[in-house]
């Protein structure tokens, strides 16, 4: 059986990254990632493994479930 | 205190020259990064390899040019020293526009890098398959090849293009399908 594809992850990295004055090379220091890769991420390009979405939402002082969501987040929330 | 500089023999690679690579060190290859640029490069990589590859038939395609023999003899060498040349620049140009991740160890990437990596290396694979079934039905059907005989079509250039082919594909695949951030 073959798998589905890839389902998108909805995230709010960037606003909580600017909310914290950090800079993407920063973010990526913090999270042990190339910056690139939050560059992807803030797009939602990439979906994160857990453990990365768990790095991510520590580095930015957030709950894993307040940064991510298999549902767009709703606007100014 | 210097920390020492692991290489990679199996990847062929420093581990200071992909750090180098992947924090953008050197600003002067910046105009490599940018998609266009580096489908370009792609493109022109794929016009040289081919210019090798035509090498093995070069025998051909001079008597057709009437060139007298001691100009045979220059032109096809240095048409050959500047075509191999060119796309070991070309190589070197397309591992730097991919900031090395084609080449790169497990542990100097993140998870993303080796998923595209990865990524790369499995349409590498198809692609290469595709080159070397070409060759096989080339080899059949067209000029015969004399694998480094100096009269006839010498296959050393059709080899010399499918090693340079091995080596930069998953880079080559790499530059054409990342996008900008």
């Amino acid at each position: 059986m073959s798998r589905n594809p890839e389902e998108p992850v909805y995230n709010r990295i960037e606003e909580a990254r600017v909310a914290l004055g950090l800079s993407r090379q920063e973010l990526a220091d913090m999270a042990g990632v190339h910056y690139q890769t939050i560059g992807y991420l803030e797009r939602e390009e990439y979906s994160p493994s857990l453990v990365l979405a768990i790095r991510i939402a520590k580095s930015l002082n957030q709950e894993v479930s307040e940064l991510f969501s298999l549902t767009p987040f709703k606007k100014g929330k | 205190m210097s920390k020492k500089n692991k290489i990679y023999w199996f990847e062929g690679v420093t581990e200071k020259g992909v750090k180098s690579l992947l924090t953008d060190e050197n600003s002067k290859y910046r105009w490599l990064r940018p998609q266009r640029n580096r489908r370009v490069l792609v493109t022109l990589m794929v016009v040289g390899l081919i210019a090798v590859a035509m090498g093995s038939y070069w025998p051909n395609l001079k008597t057709n040019m009437n060139l007298s023999s001691g100009a045979q003899i220059i032109v096809y060498s240095v048409t050959a020293i500047f075509v191999i040349f060119a796309v070991l620049v070309g190589y070197l140009f397309l591992r730097i526009s991919v900031r090395g991740i084609g080449d790169a160890p497990d542990e100097l990437l993140d998870e993303r890098q080796i998923k595209v990596r990865d990524t790369s290396f499995r349409y590498a694979y198809y692609a290469m398959g595709y080159l070397i079934a070409g060759l096989l039905i080339l080899m059949l059907s067209g000029p015969e090849l004399k694998l480094f005989e100096p009269d006839g079509n010498d296959g050393s250039y059709v080899i010399i293009a499918v090693v340079f082919a091995f080596s930069s594909m998953p880079s080559m695949v790499l530059a054409w399908r990342e996008r900008d951030i």
